[in-house]
């Protein structure tokens, strides 16, 4: 019987062993990750640089299970990445497994009349990110809601202001409701840039003298568009907060190198 | 009249059509300028933004490789082959000294002697070949003294630098002295942003995190590298010619 016991655990052993040895052996099933959103998220010409997407340095913390399809566009709102039909073609290449990653808000709440044709009320940008979520879904992709990441706007006691305030709750309600996990960029960028202080946190941004840079001769002052350093701090947070969610995707990094 | 202006006319057309010469810039160095794979982002050489500073007439072929001294990139026969796709009106941007420099280094250490043997001998192949060297003084390393001032790290291998390219009249760039500026300016803690520095846990390349302060981060290299491109238009290289240049809008 003693002996039985003893073989018994010692086959029970080596099956749990080597079926763990397979499962690590087993190569992850092969994914895309579909990135929609506006100019914070998309990808830029090298002649463009420092100016960078946080989609960028995103794109490369992933093993080779991952492809990054970065879609996102500069100057869109949900609206007209709609109507300019940019999501439909995502829509139909999305497979079983991938995940599309959604982020909007810069244009959608841009109400000043010279952004007119990108302005969308948040009752609106609501049913487009609803949307969005619904055909994910229906190709069994798996939606991600991203609040819209900060600007860089502080009040007089150097304190980070709330920019997005309704779009930013709308994405909340939004993933509540259809049980979708929301990245909440729009708070953890304010963070960030909070711990930089209101100077400090210019070093983020597309902020350069005139001169400095040949790309923008005439420097640049903008706080809203990240640079290389910013993007992948954003980058950063937003992996943070895929971990924060338990997603499987943010294990689905590169092995880091052995030293 | 007409016997000379038709020749005349009939160039000026031709040159028209002559597609421009191309320029290749040479980058030769250590890892402080060397490109970087994705596993090691987001460590950054300064080499990587400098190649996009230039129009389409330049080529920039950064050659520069990590841990190399001006002894060990001629050894391993890192230089010969720049040599050999030398053409005339070619850059060659040289700088070394972060291994050179170190005696624990067995196989990259160079004494003094030798590095200013190593750094003339780039110079003259180069010269041989009609192309243009520059030589850059090793860039600065983050350390500052407990009053806050930056502190010189390379002091001996900076002035060999210094001492070649005023003998063999070669424009120098000082990235020793111009680095130290940049980190002074940005102050001890400021100047981690420059660095390759990452908290454990943020970054997927570094689950430990990682602090260094020899090797720059996108936000340095890039710094680093508007310094070597402002200097290259201060020295009045006929390069800063060629400097992109962006489209009217």
């Amino acid at each position: 019987m003693q002996q039985h016991r003893k073989l018994f655990f010692r086959l029970a052993l080596g099956v749990s062993i080597g079926w763990l040895l397979m499962a690590a052996a087993i190569p992850r099933k092969k994914i895309t990750v579909w990135m929609i959103g506006d100019s914070t998220m998309c990808t830029y010409d090298a002649n463009r640089s420092p100016l960078t997407g946080w989609g960028m340095p995103f794109a490369v913390f992933f093993d080779s299970s991952v492809s990054v399809a970065n879609r996102a566009r500069g100057g869109r709102s949900t609206r007209t990445f709609l109507s300019e039909n940019r999501w439909q073609p995502v829509a139909d290449s999305i497979l079983p497994g991938d995940y599309v990653l959604i982020q909007f808000g810069h244009n959608d709440e841009a109400k000043e009349p010279q952004y007119a044709d990108r302005y969308t009320p948040v009752a609106d940008y609501r049913k487009n990110l609803l949307r969005f979520i619904q055909n994910t879904r229906s190709r069994s992709g798996i939606p991600i809601l991203i609040t819209p990441v900060t600007r860089r706007r502080f009040n007089k006691e150097g304190n980070i202001m709330e920019t997005h305030k309704e779009y930013t709750q709308a994405v909340y309600e939004l993933g509540a409701e259809q049980g979708v996990p929301v990245v909440d960029l729009d708070t953890r960028s304010r963070e960030l840039l909070q711990e930089f202080g209101k100077d400090n946190s210019r070093v983020l941004f597309m902020e350069l003298d005139s001169l400095e840079n040949p790309h923008y001769p005439s420097g640049s002052h903008d706080n809203t568009h990240f640079n290389e350093f910013g993007a992948r701090k954003i980058a950063e947070l937003v992996w943070k907060e895929m971990k924060r969610l338990h997603l499987e995707l943010a294990d689905r990094v590169r092995m880091p190198i052995v030293k | 009249m007409h016997k000379t202006i038709i020749p005349l006319l009939l160039s000026v057309a031709l040159c028209a059509f002559l597609p421009p010469r191309r320029i290749t810039v040479w980058l030769v160095g250590d890892s402080t300028m060397a490109n970087k794979e994705v596993r090691a982002f987001p460590e950054t050489g300064w080499g990587m933004p400098f190649s996009h500073f230039f129009d389409s007439t330049v080529s920039v072929d950064n050659r520069a490789k990590n841990g190399r001294s001006t002894k060990s990139f001629i050894e391993e026969k890192l230089w010969q082959p720049i040599v050999d796709g030398m053409a005339e009106g070619d850059y060659v941007f040289v700088q070394f000294g972060h291994n050179d420099e170190v005696k624990e280094k067995t196989g990259r250490y160079t004494t003094l002697d030798e590095f200013k043997a190593n750094l003339s001998r780039y110079v003259n192949e180069t010269r041989e070949k009609k192309a243009i060297p520059v030589l850059i003084t090793p860039v600065a390393r983050r350390a500052f003294d407990a009053a806050g001032n930056v502190r010189e790290t390379h002091t001996a291998y900076a002035d060999a630098v210094r001492e070649v390219a005023a003998r063999l009249q070669v424009p120098l760039i000082d990235l020793d002295q111009e680095g130290m500026a940049l980190l002074q300016q940005m102050g001890p803690v400021n100047s981690k942003w420059l660095y390759d520095y990452v908290e454990p846990g943020e970054h997927p390349n570094y689950p430990e995190g990682k602090q260094d302060d020899t090797h720059f981060s996108e936000l340095g290299a890039r710094k680093i590298a508007e310094i070597v491109l402002k200097d290259v238009r201060s020295l009045r290289l006929e390069l800063a010619q060629h400097i992109y240049v962006p489209k009217a809008k």
